[in-house]
């Protein structure tokens, strides 16, 4: 690169006049400020430019670093393994949850209806997951009738075996414990109230978490879609 | 372990909304719609104490239900959990709002296919009072 020339620094044609000392200090002072906002103004331009944009979320957080999802045992509510590569190609909202659970679940997935109605064209990309704890009454099929309910794009997940649900849970951040009921068939289960979301590339993006509301979800949503 | 927790009361005594005096009274009762598969509902509703005395909702039942139990949903440290309480303090004068995401009748085993539009009738008992309405079923208020 070739220096830029500095113009020489022009020198006053009349004499100093005396009773601008005062002057001449504040000059001083006011190049300094300048030399020092200069100096502000490069190293803000340096980081904006260092790092990549960043999506701040109203109603979550994202990961510095996305964290790839392992290889999981999962089961769609088509019957079929979950694998790696249904994850790939869209974002997912992960919802932990059960269907034999009438207040919260329900009511949240009708908010995400709602959201994914207000997404328009962008909803496409996006496919929302119900992630059963509770496969012991939630069969595939069970999954895919209640969830299909909300939309054409919400579908079910599970793990019929104890330990791959233990594990699948694990690498998305869900917790949950199952609580007993009056009767054997009554029972009820904890779970993670936040939702996982899973970017294109099959890797943890971020969390969303509770209270949710439509329209900062939607935002949100919007943006991350938007995003490469 | 059982827990008793007194409830959101908001003491409207007297108050110009509805509230009849001398009784226990239900309103905007409804049923949130059942997805397909889901073997219980939800049931929500705002109960007024129009007496002179507390009351302590314990029981409700319907003829369209195989069981109702009082839940309440709470999220605690990001866990989602129901609790059975059971029971709904009522002060005199004050009321209660079962509403989705907090407490709620859990409605187990319909006895009858219950699409939107139909009515359930519940009975809700209070100590010594009892109040009956019809439930509206519908996906959303």
């Amino acid at each position: 690169m070739r220096p830029v020339p500095v113009p020489r620094q022009t020198v006053p044609s009349q004499p100093p006049d005396p009773v601008s000392a005062d002057d001449s200090a504040s000059r001083k002072i006011l190049l300094v400020f300048a030399g020092a906002l200069a100096l502000i103004l490069g190293l803000v331009a340096a980081l904006q430019l260092g790092t990549p944009a960043r999506i701040e979320l109203s109603s979550g957080t994202l990961l510095k670093t996305p964290r790839p999802l392992p290889e999981l045992r999962l089961l769609g509510d088509d019957g079929a393994a979950y694998e790696r590569q249904r994850w790939e190609g869209h974002w997912t909202l992960v919802f932990p949850g059960f269907t034999s659970c009438p207040d919260i679940c329900p009511t949240t997935l009708a908010l995400l209806k709602a959201v994914d109605a207000r997404l328009g064209e962008r909803a496409a990309r996006l496919q929302v997951l119900l992630f059963s704890v509770d496969p012991e009454r939630d069969t595939p099929e069970r999954l895919r009738d209640y969830t299909r309910y909300f939309g054409p794009r919400f579908a079910g997940i599970t793990a019929p075996q104890p330990d791959d649900l233990k594990q699948a849970a694990q690498a998305l951040g869900v917790a949950y414990a199952k609580v007993p009921g009056a009767t054997p068939d009554s029972y009820t289960m904890d779970h993670s109230a936040a939702l996982i979301l899973v970017n294109p590339r099959g890797e943890i993006a971020g969390y969303l978490t509770p209270p949710f509301q439509v329209d900062a979800l939607v935002a949100d949503l919007e943006r991350l879609l938007d995003s490469p | 372990m059982k827990r008793l927790i007194p409830l959101l009361l908001l003491g409207v005594a007297g108050s110009a909304c509805g509230a009849e005096t001398g009784r226990l009274s239900a309103h905007d009762a409804w049923i949130r719609e059942a997805p397909p598969g889901a073997t219980a509902m939800a049931g929500y509703v705002v109960l007024r104490n129009g007496t002179g005395s507390a009351l302590r909702c314990d029981a409700a039942s319907s003829p369209d239900f195989g069981a109702i139990e009082l839940h309440r949903t709470v999220i605690e440290d990001g866990q989602s959990r129901m609790l059975r309480d059971q029971v709904i303090e009522l002060p005199a004068g004050g009321e209660a709002r079962l509403q989705p995401g907090g407490l709620h009748l859990m409605l187990f085993r319909p006895q009858r296919p219950l699409p939107t539009g139909s009515l359930a009738e519940l009975t809700i008992r209070c100590g010594s009072q009892t109040v009956t309405t019809r439930f509206r079923i519908q996906p959303q208020p």
